[in-house]
């Protein structure tokens, strides 16, 4: 019992401490008070305004090193508004405002995949056991699917998608169109450049990125583009049109009758609407999604 | 000319920080995945350690033991160096913007690191067992604590620069990542283990 007994010793001995901690730490406090009026860095108030009204995603598809980054180049004039493709059209409008430029309209876009290749459709060259990322797979020949086109499926892009809005599943990635915010950080890392951005609209996309001729195409994938023109050819309202063996959209003429999607010979126009009927996102999926996510967020 | 001697090769590869006397552990498997952010937090840790001794040292020694109250030295110690980092920040981002992109975001990291309050609480004690003298004088208090962080710096880029390698390798499921780092930790601390024998 005797030690916990406080003497009066102890109480003087308490006060010192508490007295020369008050002292000292107002002291330092004055100091850094000083030091901090001395040393004010005059940050633009134009960069933190337009920080402000960004995404905040620090997704890295602009290219700059997160949003501080991308706000400081704009506000230098060294990038444009349209890099962004996370940020609302409410919150570009701001911005705009603060630029004092022309914002122009456009409309919302997703990423997609254009390969449908997987396993079961396109042969592997040779067994890869090397390091699983699609740039250490490219690296070596090219990677090691038949067709240098393909998707290599080792997941590069899903790694670097901020909304895990990408899955791969037999070796081939797919993009989530309703997580997708088309930030671009996958396109810039794809390195066989096979995902691109369309708009969030359009009714059809084309499943394949091969230049190559009818042979070489039919020899190495069973869903390969043999460029032999027939959707151009069909389509009624003129958006297709031929380049580089590969069917290129017009999406402000196609007005999604599919005719295309029905005529292809090797089925690489794929309908987005078939797909989102094949696999409706029941309203449970969605709200679990949306659970996980704000977990991941809370944690 | 043996002081600086015995300094240097005490505090870099003898009783390195690190590796011998485990402090700092933290940045240590933290930090070191990239050597560019390997080297900016030795930089910060180099530059705070330096700082702190030259301003710990004098406070204690003329300050705290005259006035008895020298067994409060590790919560004043925190206290100063919480402090200092605070005012070094500040002075950092003013005057050069391009070391503080280099070394600003490891700073406040660094304000109660224990390597940092390690270094001040060695060199006021009895330093025999590392220098071969009893204590030491302010000087070499200092120049104890910059080689101190550069013997800090050199491990973490020895690290970093493994376990960069350590990427390009396939390693075992239940080792990969995390694991593997603290084995690599191990072999280095062992590599160092062995100057402590010659010296």
């Amino acid at each position: 019992m005797n030690l916990l007994v406080i003497t009066t010793q102890t109480w003087i001995t308490l006060g010192i401490v508490c007295g020369i901690f008050a002292g000292s730490a107002l002291l330092i406090g004055a100091l850094i008070l000083i030091v901090s009026k001395f040393f004010k860095v005059d940050a633009d108030e134009k960069i933190t305004k337009i920080l402000d009204n960004l995404a905040g995603a620090n997704c890295g598809g602009c290219g700059c090193s997160g949003c501080g980054g991308f706000a400081k180049k704009l506000a230098e004039g060294g990038a444009c508004l349209a890099d962004c493709h996370v940020t609302s059209p409410e919150s570009k409008a701001e911005i705009a405002k603060i630029l004092g430029v022309e914002l122009t309209e456009e409309e919302p876009t997703v990423a997609v995949v254009h390969c449908n290749g997987g396993v079961e459709n396109c042969a592997d060259k040779f067994e890869y056991k090397g390091n699983p990322t699609c740039a250490a797979c490219n690296s070596l020949l090219g990677g090691n699917k038949a067709c240098s086109y393909a998707c290599l499926g080792c997941g590069d892009c899903k790694a670097v998608c901020p909304e895990n809005a990408i899955e791969v599943t037999g070796r081939l990635a797919k993009v989530d169109p309703d997580r997708c915010i088309s930030c671009g950080a996958c396109i810039t890392t794809c390195p066989k450049h096979i995902i691109d951005r369309i708009p969030a609209s359009a009714p059809v996309y084309v499943a394949c990125s091969s230049q190559c001729k009818l042979k070489e195409v039919s020899s190495v994938c069973n869903v390969g583009c043999i460029g032999c023109g027939v959707c151009a050819k069909v389509c009624p309202h003129g958006a297709i049109t031929m380049k580089d063996n590969l069917p290129h959209f017009d999406y402000t003429k196609c007005t999604g009758c599919l005719t295309c999607v029905e005529k292809c010979p090797r089925l690489i126009i794929i309908s987005r609407k078939i797909i989102a009927e094949e696999t409706p996102a029941t309203p449970e999926d969605k709200t679990t999604a949306t659970d996980e996510k704000t977990d991941k967020k809370a944690e | 000319m043996g002081m600086l001697i015995a300094i240097i090769l005490s505090a870099v590869l003898t009783n390195n920080f690190i590796t011998y006397q485990t402090l700092g552990v933290c940045p240590f498997l933290g930090v070191s995945k990239k050597t560019s952010s390997a080297v900016g937090m030795g930089l910060a840790v180099t530059v705070v350690m330096t700082l702190a001794t030259l301003i710990t040292y004098p406070i204690y020694t003329y300050v705290m033991v005259p006035l008895h109250f020298d067994f409060l030295e590790i919560i004043f110690f925190i206290f100063i160096i919480a402090s200092l980092v605070q005012i070094l920040e500040l002075i950092v981002k003013k005057v050069s913007p391009s070391l503080y992109k280099a070394m600003g975001v490891y700073l406040p990291l660094i304000t109660t690191n224990c390597a940092v309050l390690g270094v001040t609480k060695i060199v006021i004690g009895d330093m025999s067992d590392f220098v071969g003298v009893a204590s030491l004088n302010m000087g070499w208090a200092i120049l104890y604590a910059l080689f101190a962080g550069i013997g800090f710096t050199l491990v973490m880029i020895i690290m970093s620069g493994i376990r960069e390698k350590l990427n390009y390798y396939k390693t075992p499921k239940a080792l990969a990542g995390f694991p593997i780092a603290m084995v690599t930790a191990s072999f280095i601390c062992m590599a160092f283990y062995v100057f402590s024998l010659i010296v």
